[in-house]
């Protein structure tokens, strides 16, 4: 039996079957645009790992010149915000067990006398380190200070100057806003969201009640199948793109210094391999709840968590890290953060780009290859 | 004293009458039928039966207890098997003996006796340890009808427990049926296929959520007035499509090669059906009045109380 | 009435010993009560540290003297750099932190020697892709820590002595956020184990049409509820005691605190999660329906928690919204038992918060799943 021709008909009539299923049903809906503004919102307004306002208490035993001098230092630091004094140290222990204070001061006696006649002045900071991350921050941010101030009195009055100073400059994300990392990080993760979530939804589900098999006896050819029913997906792929990006511009001033075009371009491909994946795992498992589970295991954690979207991979373990090179979300977000940020081109991105290219087409052979073995 | 006794029975879902107004009583130890074209409300009312639902209106006891205040002294006195399998797939057929038994409170003592009982009228005894999904539908009944009656329920509602089972598992499950009958159980049983209707002692008729007949099978045929005529033709379904239109034809139907015509007036339709399907290029082989199967009563009562639901 | 309260307790006990029979059965108790807590661990035991080492770095020596050497060997032995090039070109510089070849770079100017020693100074740049907010952070930190230590080693000892700053870490010295983290998975996976197990197996039910069989029974709505409550509080138990071996037996998580607080924590945080579960069960029809509300309730739940970021940089809105979100208040007692030793009365305010909102949040689930299933 000859196969039919390719037929652009054939497959917009797959397309536009798609999407009166899709505009109808309110869950897929909800998963495609509700999700991605929930997500944008929670990571872009309540999440942050910035450290500011570090709520800071301080017993000044000295009560010197010097020791004003340094706790104004901190005070009129942006990091830290300083709450009237404490007479005695034993107030610190209880405040920082109820987590009432993140870090403590003590200054001891003496401490202005040591720092005027050149003995070395020291100067007690009690962090909270539950939280090792946070706690390491309001420590760096404390020696900045002390640092600061230290020079400042040590140095004042000399002809020296500090031997070696380092002037930092900070690139692409200037103001250091974990947002500014965060928000092109998320056109990814929500990308394989849809990529899993929805497609187990519709396509999983297609194959439960029978109707794949039921197009099987129409003339359609699987190309025309698998095409077709990645066009509104990859409709809603890209307006998912456009939202979150011009939310994340707008609403969050995410700096865009890139080019639309090549981030729409990388971005297709990308869906494009994603939503292979997803029909692929949705036709291997054959059952809504099976995809979806799979589907979450297989594609959106290690988005999320094994990508760099949140957590750098350079200081993952040697076998972690090996598994993130199998995570196309990791390639991804280098191709979303390079243009929202470090406004680069397809120069830099050369790797990237063809890699994100590379997956697309194999997404695309995954999802046809599963429906030769029923269509024909 | 009656096992069920209704007055006024209703449920409605929003706008929708599900079951209207419907009365009747079951007595102690009979097989009470019950049947209806599908959304005829026959599901709803075992629901409010056995207190799974609460009636909009009515009134009604279930083995001597109210249905709208007492479902849960109801509840231990029933057994109920609903359309759907309803056992777990996932445990074997002793592990779901098991659990019933203990959800109903059968005594600890009893158990194992009810449970070699139940292997045994469901003829599973050699596969106690199988998974029960593993089983064919026919043995899944007749273990979901065990597990019904495990506590010895005085009182058995069957909602459809047949449908989807082949002829030969039917015929043995209804053989249960009338073994648990015969020990005093009262059993209310709906279904839709006909031959069932008739190991019934009595039978009722639901239709559009009304109650449109209540007798004994011999008594219904009794009831049915129209003459019904037996025709053999060359060509049954272009016959019955053109007596639909003869005037003296209420309703003919296919039976096989066979037409069963219902016929307002038996002389005239004697006198004139030949011509007519000889107008029609229909050879008419044989014609002869029949008795009026259970199936063409109750097709001839629907079609009395304006047809079956769309 | 002692009869009636056995055959009530023997129906409930029944229940439960069926629900294990068929979580035995079943492949997904594998993959959601042993995956899960696996993978968990390791990601947030391995992967998810801040710990800043080996930051990759370009380094542009301008100088190229023995001092510009002795200052970029003080970079690489700290551990928290790794040289990935060297170049006396700057644009070599902008295309490996386009490229993200480099995530910092050092440019030594002409003159580094003279002018460090000279008592002249001598500035140095320090270039960081702040992509990553966090890592740039604490790089930036580190450069500077690393260059005042440098100079010190120049400056001539007739200086003043300068301040001498001495931190402390409280509760975990060496700031290792494994501690932090691995504690607090337990959190997270008793919220996922009560929420899918609870949701689907009620719902599983529903699917097959077992659950009206169970309602025909003389089993009450409040028998069903514990029911199927109870096999996944101690599923939720025995993940506590994986996770709490894995923390202190393979992670060596200090455990400062006492066991009884935890469980008593632990159950009160049980509640709340069997009532959302329980929630999800009665509004949804099927398993894959359960399986995505349960996705959408745990992911915000989890974001907003403090696990993985700090409630106190949220915006004011945000973190009242917080107060609301049981894993939040279990986190802290967690992560008070653990790290702290923290005891019933420093953590009240946590206890109390999981009391209300376990009463009222299965209260609720009661009610609702009393109404939809009879």
């Amino acid at each position: 039996m000859t196969r039919p021709r390719f037929d652009m008909g054939r497959l917009l009539a797959v397309a536009r079957k798609e999407v009166i299923q899709l505009r109808r049903d309110t869950r897929s809906l909800v998963l495609a645009f509700l999700l991605p503004v929930l997500l944008l919102i929670l990571f872009g307004y309540a999440i942050t790992w910035d450290v500011t306002d570090v709520s800071t208490v301080v017993v000044d035993h000295d009560q010197s010149t010097r020791s004003r001098e340094l706790v104004d230092a901190f005070r009129s630091s942006r990091y830290f915000t300083v709450a009237p004094e404490l007479d005695r140290t034993a107030e610190i222990a209880p405040l920082l067990d109820r987590g009432g204070a993140q870090l403590a001061l003590v200054i001891p006696p003496g401490f202005g006398a040591d720092l005027e006649s050149g003995r070395p002045a020291p100067l007690q900071a009690v962090v909270d380190g539950s939280d090792a991350n946070t706690a390491g921050i309001i420590l760096n941010y404390t020696q900045g200070v002390v640092r600061t101030y230290d020079t400042r009195v040590r140095f004042a009055g000399q002809t020296l100057a500090p031997p070696v100073q380092v002037r930092s400059r900070v690139w692409y994300n200037e103001e250091l806003r974990s947002r500014n990392m965060i928000v092109p990080g998320l056109v990814a993760v929500i990308m394989m969201i849809i990529a899993a979530m929805l497609t187990s939804l519709t396509i999983a589900r297609e194959w439960e009640r029978g109707t794949m098999e039921q197009l099987a006896a129409t003339p359609v050819t699987r190309s025309e199948v698998v095409l077709g029913k990645l066009l509104p997906y990859l409709g809603i792929g890209l307006a998912d793109v456009a939202i979150t990006s011009l939310l994340g511009v707008w609403l969050f001033q995410v700096p865009f210094r890139g080019d639309p075009v090549l981030l729409t371009i990388l971005t297709t491909a990308f869906i494009v391999g994603a939503l292979g994946l997803g029909m692929f795992i949705s036709a291997a498992t054959r059952s809504q709840l099976l995809a979806t589970q799979v589907a979450m295991v297989l594609t959106f954690l290690p988005a999320f968590l094994l990508s760099g979207f949140m957590y750098a991979i350079d200081i993952m373990p040697r076998a972690l890290q090996a598994i993130t090179y199998l995570v196309p979300a990791r390639y991804f977000l280098v191709v979303t953060r390079g243009i929202f940020l470090k406004g680069v081109g397809m120069d830099e991105l050369r790797t990237q780009g063809l890699l994100m290219i590379a997956f697309g087409a194999l997404g695309l052979f995954l999802a046809i290859r599963v429906f030769r073995k029923e269509i024909r | 004293m009656s096992a069920v006794e209704v007055a006024g029975l209703t449920k409605r879902f929003g706008q929708f009458t599900a079951v209207d107004q419907v009365s009747f009583d079951v007595r102690v130890g009979e097989v009470f039928g019950f049947l209806g074209p599908n959304g005829a409300g026959k599901t709803t009312t075992i629901k409010m039966l056995t207190g799974l639902i609460l009636p909009t209106a009515g009134r009604g006891t279930v083995a001597g207890f109210d249905i709208m205040t007492e479902t849960e002294a109801i509840k231990s006195r029933i057994g109920y098997m609903s359309q759907l399998f309803s056992l777990y797939g996932d445990l074997t057929v002793e592990e779901n003996i098991g659990f019933f038994s203990g959800l109903n409170g059968v005594p600890r003592g009893k158990r194992d006796a009810r449970r070699d009982w139940v292997l045994e009228i469901s003829g599973l005894g050699d596969h106690r340890t199988r998974l029960t999904r593993e089983l064919p539908l026919g043995w899944k009944q007749r273990l979901a009808l065990g597990c019904a009656v495990l506590h010895e329920p005085s009182l058995l509602f069957l909602d459809e427990p047949t449908s989807g089972v082949d002829p030969i598992s039917r015929r043995s499950f209804w053989d249960l049926i009338a073994s648990l009958a015969a020990t005093g159980t009262t059993v209310f049983v709906s279904t839709h296929y006909m031959e069932e209707a008739e190991y019934c002692d009595r039978l009722s008729l639901m239709n559009r959520g009304r109650l449109i007949a209540l007798d004994t099978p011999a008594g219904l045929r009794a009831g049915y007035r129209e003459p019904i005529l037996e025709l053999t033709v060359d060509n049954a379904s272009r016959a019955a499509d053109a007596l639909q239109d003869n005037p003296v034809v209420l309703d003919a139907g296919m039976y096989g090669r066979l037409i069963h015509a219902a016929v307002r007036d038996l002389e005239e339709a004697r006198a004139t059906l030949p011509g007519f399907l000889s107008e029609h290029g229909i050879a008419l082989s044989d014609m002869r009045e029949i008795a009026p199967s259970l199936e063409d009563v109750f097709v001839s009562l629907v079609r009395a109380e304006g047809g079956a639901p769309p | 009435m002692t009869f009636a309260l056995g055959a009530s307790a023997e129906r409930v006990l029944q229940l439960v010993m069926k629900e294990f029979r068929q979580l035995m059965r079943d492949p997904r108790l594998a993959r959601i009560v042993l995956i899960a807590p696996v993978i968990q661990l390791i990601i947030f035991g391995y992967a998810v540290s801040t710990d800043l080492t080996s930051t990759p770095t370009l380094v542009v020596d301008h100088d190229r003297s023995v001092a510009s050497r002795d200052f970029v060997n003080a970079f690489t032995s700290s551990g928290y750099f790794r040289i990935v090039g060297r170049s006396d070109q700057p644009r070599d510089l902008v295309r490996a932190l386009d490229r993200g070849e480099a995530l910092v770079g050092l440019e030594i100017p002409v003159g580094f020697a003279r002018e460090s020693q000279s008592g002249q100074g001598a500035v140095v740049q320090v270039l960081v892709d702040g992509t990553n907010s966090n890592s740039a952070t604490v790089a930036l930190g580190y450069a500077e820590r690393i260059a005042s230590a440098y100079g010190a080693t120049l400056v001539p000892t007739t200086l003043p002595g300068g301040v001498d700053l001495q931190a402390r870490a409280w509760f975990n010295p060496d700031l290792s956020s494994r501690n932090y983290n691995v504690p607090a998975v337990v959190g997270a996976i008793i919220l996922l184990v009560c929420l899918l197990l609870t949701s689907l197996a009620v719902v599983r039910e529903r699917e097959i049409g077992t659950l009206e069989q169970l309602m025909v029974s003389p089993m009450t709505a409040r028998e069903l509820i514990a029911g199927k409550t109870i096999p996944f509080a101690i599923i939720g138990l025995i993940d506590l005691a994986v996770v709490m071996v894995v923390a202190l037996a393979w992670f060596a998580v200090p455990f400062e605190g006492h066991l009884v607080t935890l469980l008593a924590a632990s159950l009160l945080y049980l509640m709340s999660c069997l009532g959302v579960g329980l929630l999800i069960s009665t509004m949804s029809s099927t398993q894959q329906e359960a399986f995505m509300a349960s996705f959408l309730v745990f992911m915000p739940a989890i974001l907003l928690s403090g696990f993985m970021f700090p409630i106190s940089s949220m915006p004011e809105g945000f973190q009242w919204l917080t107060a609301l979100n049981p894993v939040r208040h279990y986190l802290v007692i967690v992560r008070g038992v653990f790290l702290k030793g923290a005891g019933f009365s420093a953590m009240a305010a946590e206890f109390g918060a999981l009391l209300a909102l376990g009463t009222g949040l299965l209260w609720i689930a009661a009610a609702r799943f009393r109404k939809r299933v009879t």
